[in-house]
């Protein structure tokens, strides 16, 4: 039925090793009762192994694994981000419902008296059973452990035994004393013990004693209520924090759908809308101009080194790759040093010159010369190696007939090579528009979107894109981080850069060709 | 197709149970999560605790700025450590956020630690960490520049001008635009980020930073921006100037000294020139060792920390790592024979803890901004600021 190749035992290894692994997961779901993970994960293990094994359906081997990840990678998060833009998450929600009053009523405070008891444990070990006596140091009180109850013990107790003789109660009833190994190997189980002992409880505080303790909240599930057991003061849950009458909110809060809550500040609050204009036009801008400053540089640099003629071809290359290969955030980082306008470079070159240099941190347009300055450095070798594979694929004949027909070298460029590597790239160039417009690390690292803006009733600085502005109302708000609102500003962001995209697909024509092709 | 079926089965139950331990709070383990510092000195002790309590210790390596972020994803999923090393500073957010458990201290353990220490792990009577280190920022001066500390402000601002009139010398440079570097100059004549309450604690609707106190100070230090007698540059540039001999005075931390060490320069610590006779208050910060809300071994992890870290060697070996001042006593007293350390130690005692509290993050933007206008001469002092504080108000009741 089955031959025994190599390819079929690969086949076998893989999928084990690929069953192996959902059989862990599925355990683990199983633990945690994420039932609906577990229903998507058992029909994706029945699907791939369908897939794999069936005979038939040649073109799913191909198409299901792609299929698997691009769910995984791309359409889950999109999702989850949606989700969490209806929801309030972020700082003080950040637990679910459940885990914030497990949270609220663990919490216990020590009564007036806190008294405090060095304790013995005895295990039984036949009947696997823990007996815990109790010793108030300060007055001699001896207490045991009995039904979730310290009941006090006479030390003339007949079960109390001082073997050894040194005034330390070392067996009851015939078992030995544990020692702190013993101890710490049963301390999951002596943590979890309770003794009621007047109106309060005796909990284990650490490794040789228990002490007195209250609850301080109880919650009741009826009511959906929780009551400070102190005061008397009842809570109820409200926009995701237990809160009384008063409006006091109890930490930790917890996570709440909220709605459209987000978008509709996104939308109402003055300080994202007064400057929404001035940042979106700005972040346009910079979009275009990083990616026409960069492809006309790269282009540029291309051509020269399409020359054949020209010598140490191979060592020009490597050296305009280099702005490429080191990474951007360090790049942008030297690069701010450079711009520093009292001790940097730039400036320091400018004086040299006779000049006076000029405010690149300070003045709002300088600041924005020189960012398309620093991503043109860090842009054109992307923009060379696309333009080097675009020229090569221009036909030689195209050229010799236009020298033929008298053209000059302008004209050629204007008329052949311009139009070819454009067909070639457009796509590539809007892929990078849509990447500049959310180009976060440049902006952010170079000034943090600075320079401020004097008299500004928002936080938005003079070279803050959507998305470091953004960034900063969610991120450096007056609470710390929400989530929710900063996926709420992903979505909206992600369907501006669609829009735009989608536009200069239509505009450019760039797909024609493929479309023909269909 | 049976015969198939089978044969995966068996397989992928083979791998299954090959399949290693997730790296999580787990019963009868403890987890610490701390940074790579902090890790090496740990490692050292973790044959004796592991000795004495019996289970095996596991460490994981974080970025330290990133172990308060992660643990609010990681520790709620189940996934998190039981201890954690962090900064008094994300106390606020991290109680709010459910992530952190009280750590109950004897009055003995207590005392082995210096107050300030103590108290910034303090949040409503409860203690949440075990300090280790605090750090503070001091006058750091080049003893071949500025042979020695000026005491007064006008004493400072002279030897600023002196300096900084030579070529390619300043006298004195911040890292800006600083919040942190530049508070200590807004706080000596009464400046303040929140207002403080023995009884209420924080109170973040009364903020001062545009207080009569903080305008004066931050005047005075903005004349010598104005007149180009400090230059206006970012931490790395600052220490890269000094580090080469063209700076005269820094204020920063002792984060600094292993580079100054490493270039042999001669260079002195002491407090911030004072205004008015009124010594500047920095901010100090104190790092410990915390407890997960979400750990599985509470009491074990309380030993841990309590009975195993809390030890005068343990806090030595950190600060021999990284040169910031222990908070255990004994330690600190042996740290202190280093008069860099001491000269920390000297500012930090007339310095404030960072307020501890969630609303904090909407005081830095503002602040920052209201910096950089200011000392690159584009608005003054007092319109700023005042702008400043109406922003971070408006956030704080949002």
């Amino acid at each position: 039925m089955f031959s025994w190749n190599k390819a079929f035992i690969f086949k076998l290894i893989f999928l084990g090793l690929f069953n192996a692994f959902a059989v862990w997961a599925a355990i683990i779901l199983f633990v945690q009762r994420n039932y609906i993970f577990l229903g998507v994960l058992v029909l994706g293990v029945i699907v791939i192994n369908y897939v794999y094994l069936s005979k038939k359906n040649y073109h799913l081997k191909y198409i299901v694994p792609g299929t698997i990840f691009m769910v995984l990678l791309v359409v889950v998060p999109i999702f989850y981000t949606v989700y969490v833009s209806f929801t309030n998450y972020g700082t003080g929600n950040m637990l679910d419902k459940q885990q914030a009053i497990n949270q609220i009523t663990g919490r216990h405070h020590r009564p007036e008296d806190p008294r405090e008891f060095y304790f013995s444990a005895f295990k039984d070990e036949d009947t696997d059973e823990i007996f815990v006596l109790f010793e108030d140091r300060e007055d001699g009180s001896l207490f045991l452990g009995e039904d979730d109850q310290a009941v006090p013990v006479d030390p003339d107790d007949p079960r109390l035994e001082d073997t050894t003789g040194d005034g330390e109660i070392d067996t009851f009833e015939g078992l030995e004393k544990m020692e702190r190994p013993d101890v710490i190997q049963n301390v999951s189980r002596l943590e979890r013990k309770e003794f009621e002992y007047d109106d309060s409880l005796m909990r284990m505080r650490d490794l040789n004693r228990f002490a007195l303790y209250r609850p301080s909240y109880e919650y009741h599930e009826d009511e959906d209520k929780i009551v400070d057991l102190r005061t008397g003061e009842e809570y109820f849950p409200e926009e995701g924090h237990f809160v009384n009458a008063e409006g006091e909110r109890l930490d930790p809060g917890f996570q709440i759908t909220i709605g459209f809550d987000n978008y509709r500040r996104l939308i109402t609050d003055p300080r994202i809308t007064g400057p929404f204009i001035r940042v979106f036009i700005w972040t346009f801008q910079w979009a275009f101009l990083s990616v026409a400053t960069t492809f006309a540089l790269g282009l540029f640099v291309a051509i020269l080194l399409n020359d054949k003629t020209m010598r140490f071809r191979k060592l020009y290359r490597v050296l305009l790759i280099l702005p490429y290969a080191v990474p951007a955030f360090i790049s942008v980082l030297i690069w701010r040093g450079m711009f520093n306008p009292s001790v940097g470079v730039v400036n320091r070159i400018i004086e040299y010159m006779g000049l006076s240099g000029l405010p690149w941190l300070q003045n709002i347009f300088w600041a924005r010369v020189a960012l398309i300055i620093i991503n043109l450095w860090l842009g054109f070798p992307y923009m060379m190696l696309l333009g080097l594979g675009a020229l090569q694929s221009i036909p030689g004949n195209l050229y010799e007939a236009a020298a033929i027909d008298g053209a000059s070298r302008w004209q050629r460029f204007r008329h052949i090579t311009l139009p070819m590597v454009l067909v070639a790239l457009a796509p590539l160039l809007i892929a990078s528009f849509a990447f500049n417009f959310n180009n976060f690390n440049v902006i952010y690292l170079f000034n943090e979107g600075r320079p401020a803006i004097a008299g500004a009733q928002t936080p938005a600085g003079g070279t803050d894109i959507l998305i470091s502005y953004t960034y900063r109302l969610s991120f450096e708000a007056g609470r710390g981080s929400d989530f929710g609102m900063a996926s709420a500003v992903a979505v909206m962001v992600f369907m501006i850069t669609a829009v735009l995209t989608w536009i200069n697909f239509k505009y450019t024509g760039a797909l024609e060709e493929v479309k023909e092709n269909e | 197709m049976k015969r198939f079926a089978i044969l995966t089965l068996a397989v992928a139950v083979a791998f299954g149970l090959l399949a290693g331990t997730a790296a999580a709070s787990e019963p009868g383990e403890l987890l610490i999560w701390a940074d790579a510092d902090r890790i090496e000195v740990l490692q050292e002790f973790r044959d004796e605790f592991e000795e004495d309590l019996g289970v095996p210790i596991n460490f994981h390596e974080k970025e330290f700025d990133a172990i308060n972020d992660d643990l609010g994803v990681e520790g709620p999923a189940g996934e998190g450590p039981d201890v954690f090393i962090g900064a008094h500073d994300w106390l606020g957010e991290l109680v709010a956020d459910g992530l952190v458990e009280p750590i109950e201290m004897d009055q003995e353990l207590i005392d082995q630690f210096e107050d300030v220490g103590m108290e910034a792990f303090t949040f409503e009577d409860d203690i949440y960490g075990l300090p280790y280190a605090m750090e503070s920022i001091a006058l750091i001066y080049n003893r071949d520049l500025v042979p020695e500390a000026p005491e007064t402000f006008d004493e400072f601002a002279e030897i600023v001008r002196d300096i900084s009139d030579e070529d390619d010398k300043y006298g004195f440079a911040l890292p800006q635009p600083d919040p942190y570097h530049t508070y200590p100059f807004m706080t000596a004549l009464g400046g303040y980020v929140f207002g403080f309450d023995e009884v209420e604690g924080w109170n973040p609707y009364d903020v001062g930073l545009n207080n009569e106190g903080a305008v004066e100070g931050l005047s005075r230090l903005n004349e010598l921006y104005a007149d180009g007698s400090v230059p206006y540059v970012d931490f790395d540039t600052m220490e890269g100037l000094f580090v080469g001999g063209e700076l005269g005075m820094m204020v920063t931390g002792p984060w600094v000294f292993p580079a100054l060490d490493d270039a042999d320069i001669d260079y002195g610590v002491a407090q911030i020139p004072h205004m008015n006779d009124n010594p500047p208050q920095p901010f100090v910060g104190v790092q410990g060792i915390m407890i997960s809300s979400f750990t599985e071994n509470p009491i074990l992890a309380q030993t841990l920390v309590t009975e195993l870290m809390a030890d005068e060697d343990i806090m030595y070996r950190f600060y021999e790592l990284e040169p910031r001042p222990p908070v255990h006593k004994a330690a600190a007293e042996d740290a202190a024979d280093d008069p860099h350390t001491a000269g920390i130690l000297e500012s930090a005692a007339d310095g404030t803890p960072m307020p501890a509290i969630p609303e904090m993050s909407a005081v830095w933007g503002a602040w920052e901004d209201a910096l950089d206008l200011i000392l690159t001469q584009e608005q003054d002092v007092g319109p700023a600021l005042d702008d400043a504080v109406e922003l971070i108000e408006e956030e704080v009741q949002n």
